[in-house]
């Protein structure tokens, strides 16, 4: 095993708890029994690492295997590093008709063709998810294992989700992604997570949904204390309305778990009256940046709550209907999909 | 003067128990003001639950076609209100009607005071109902989708593209075809893993338009035949194409076989592969 090799694995297993490396060793099935079984976890990881670097020595891996390794261990923790979004669109009339095999050769083939020294593997997940390592070289050297892209993709939707692609290397892996897929063009999602699980669930749409019609009517669950009858009863209507429109806008039940929403300003400032600030022709810049455990599950109790005024002001559920969390919000009307009028906000 | 006599600390005293007296002058004044507004509320509340019963019963007697007593209805000067009523609600029916042959007679409800319409489209298999699908139609300026939870697999921007302005009602019967026979191909996926339990299913996808079955063929060595199904057509729950494979040629090009093609062209892949292994052609 060359040197690349023995430092892909130490990363790995470095980064994995003790208790979870056996599991990983059992999926990857290239020790045998006995090995594992003379694997001590409560040792040090120096150790383990140089019990396994040994094991894979004896047993004659190379690098492949070692990849196929970080592969199983990114697929069964996808929720580390930054994903990012993209969207296919344009789509052309036979874009249904791609199926898996043909994706993976134009994709591979493309890439061959244009980058000399590229590595990629590519593994069908049994929920319809395509996952793409790519270790990139150029046409001089050789790739490097050490900074891998990962790509997932769902056949036939329109969403790309990447994590760890360097500014040089884009705009090869967007060309592949839009001929692979026969699609006309590729942009940027403007949604950013930590957790691929969340990201998945909001634009996939693997949450549940409320709408206004009457099957869709959400049930509120009636743990409100109230002090007065009185005060219960004139209340309970509102709340019922408050509880539909927050779910609506959030989605029911448990929903994807996204961290931050951030709105970059690019308005001028409107003061009330006669400040010299509002005189000015340059923007008032800002940032407005919300951050939760759970956004949604916090925006969905603020309007829930009555802390937040109804109706839900578009620029929070575009958050779930449009699915991202980067917006810039400059002084045109509304209308435009990523913008919306600062009187608004 | 007498205040200065004191010093500043009297004063200032003096001051403090001038203002507590007069609050609490305010504060019994205004609480015997809002307990008056209550009551005139609480009165003309009572007064507007009357009228609004009186107009529901009329309501509920004119829908409910009971005739209405002239005597107790005219008495308290409802005549004109009965005329009234009775016009807007038949116009109100007329236009209900009209509203729902434009849309194709799809359940549309209406939300945010007009601005949007909410669609929902039901599909079924064989008798059952399976999901349900809905669609939030925004109608401001033109005609666009807001937000769905139609899977994301399903071409519904081309759909969009190519129907939606032209045509609301072409849009929603195309969008009612593709999505029942998704759902029918879908269950029949599901059907197939469910109730066959021989039978391998190699490939399927989210919109189900490609499906790779692995049966074992019943001959004197048992063999594998690769059965791949093709649907093209997004709109049908059947196949388009059927392909055969097997190592042992003979095998593929048997009658046996040819039957069983046909047989997965013409009915759904779970009754096709039932009757094949009732026939005895697969284990």
């Amino acid at each position: 095993m060359d040197a690349q090799a023995t430092s892909v694995l130490n990363r790995i297993i470095r980064r994995i708890p003790n208790k979870n490396i056996e599991n990983l060793l059992k999926k990857w099935n290239c020790l045998s029994a006995e090995q594992l079984r003379a694997l001590d976890y409560t040792r040090p990881k120096w150790m383990i690492v140089e019990h396994v670097i040994s094991f894979c020595e004896e047993n004659r891996l190379n690098l492949k295997h070692i990849t196929n390794l970080e592969m199983i261990y990114h697929i069964e923790n996808p929720d580390q590093g930054t994903w990012y979004a993209c969207q296919l669109a344009e789509a052309q009339d036979d874009a249904v008709c791609v199926e898996l095999t043909q994706f993976k050769e134009h994709f591979k083939a493309h890439l061959h063709g244009v980058i000399r020294h590229i590595s990629i593997k590519m593994k069908k997940h049994e929920d319809e998810a395509v996952w793409i390592r790519i270790a990139w070289g150029d046409n001089f050297s050789k790739p490097n294992h050490l900074k891998p892209t990962y790509v997932v993709h769902h056949l036939h939707t329109s969403y790309v989700f990447i994590s760890n692609l360097v500014a040089k290397h884009k705009i090869f892996l967007c060309q592949a992604l839009v001929i692979a897929t026969k699609h006309g063009s590729i942009k940027d999602g403007h949604l950013s997570t930590k957790s691929l699980t969340a990201m998945r669930d909001l634009l996939l749409r693997r949450y549940q949904q409320a709408f206004p019609n009457e099957q869709s009517r959400i049930l509120q669950d009636r743990n409100t204390l109230s002090s007065h009858p009185c005060i219960g009863k004139e209340h309970s209507d509102h709340e019922e309305m408050r509880h539909q429109m927050s779910c609506e806008a959030f989605g029911h039940g448990p929903s994807p778990k996204l961290e931050t929403a951030v709105y970059r300003l690019e308005t001028r400032y409107r003061g009330n009256g006669n400040h010299t600030l509002s005189d000015r022709e340059e923007f008032f810049r800002g940032v407005v940046r919300f951050s939760s455990s759970s956004l949604l599950d916090s925006l969905r109790h603020c309007v829930a709550s009555g802390m937040a005024e109804g109706p839900v002001t578009p620029l929070l559920s575009a958050i779930t209907q449009r699915g991202r969390n980067y917006f810039v919000i400059t002084d045109k009307g509304p209308g435009v999909s990523s913008q919306a009028s600062a009187q608004r906000a | 003067m007498e205040t200065m006599e004191q010093g500043v600390l009297g004063h200032l005293m003096a001051l403090e128990r001038e203002g507590m007296g007069q609050q609490d002058q305010h504060e019994s004044q205004r609480l015997e003001m809002l307990k008056a507004r209550a009551v005139t509320l609480r009165a003309k509340r009572d007064q507007l639950k009357h009228q609004t019963d009186v107009v529901k019963i009329l309501k509920d007697k004119i829908s409910t076609d009971l005739p209405l007593d002239d005597d107790a209805a005219a008495a308290g000067g409802f005549t004109e209100l009965q005329k009234s009523l009775l016009t807007a609600w038949r116009m109100q029916l007329k236009d209900l009607q009209r509203a729902h042959h434009l849309i194709g007679g799809y359940d549309l409800v209406e939300c945010k005071e007009g601005k949007s319409v909410c669609v929902s489209f039901h599909t079924a298999f064989e008798g059952v109902y399976l999901e349900t699908y809905n669609m939030e139609l925004d109608l401001t300026r033109t005609v666009q989708i807001s937000r769905h939870n139609i899977p994301p697999s399903f071409p519904l921007e081309s759909f969009a593209k190519q129907i939606l302005q032209k045509d609301l009602k072409a849009f929603l019967q195309t969008l009612s075809q593709n999505l029942n026979a998704l759902a029918a191909r879908r269950r029949q996926v599901c059907l197939l893993k469910e109730l066959v339990g021989s039978v391998e299913v190699m490939e399927s996808n989210q919109l189900c338009n490609i499906l790779v079955l692995m049966c074992t063929a019943q001959s004197e060595s048992p063999k594998a035949v690769l059965c791949t199904l093709e649907y093209a057509d997004l709109t049908q729950c059947l196949p388009t194409r059927v392909r055969i494979e097997c190592e042992d040629k003979t095998l593929s090009q048997s009658p046996q076989w040819k039957k069983n093609q046909s047989l997965l062209l013409e009915s759904p892949a779970h009754t096709a592969v039932l009757t094949m292994r009732r026939m005895g052609s697969i284990a």
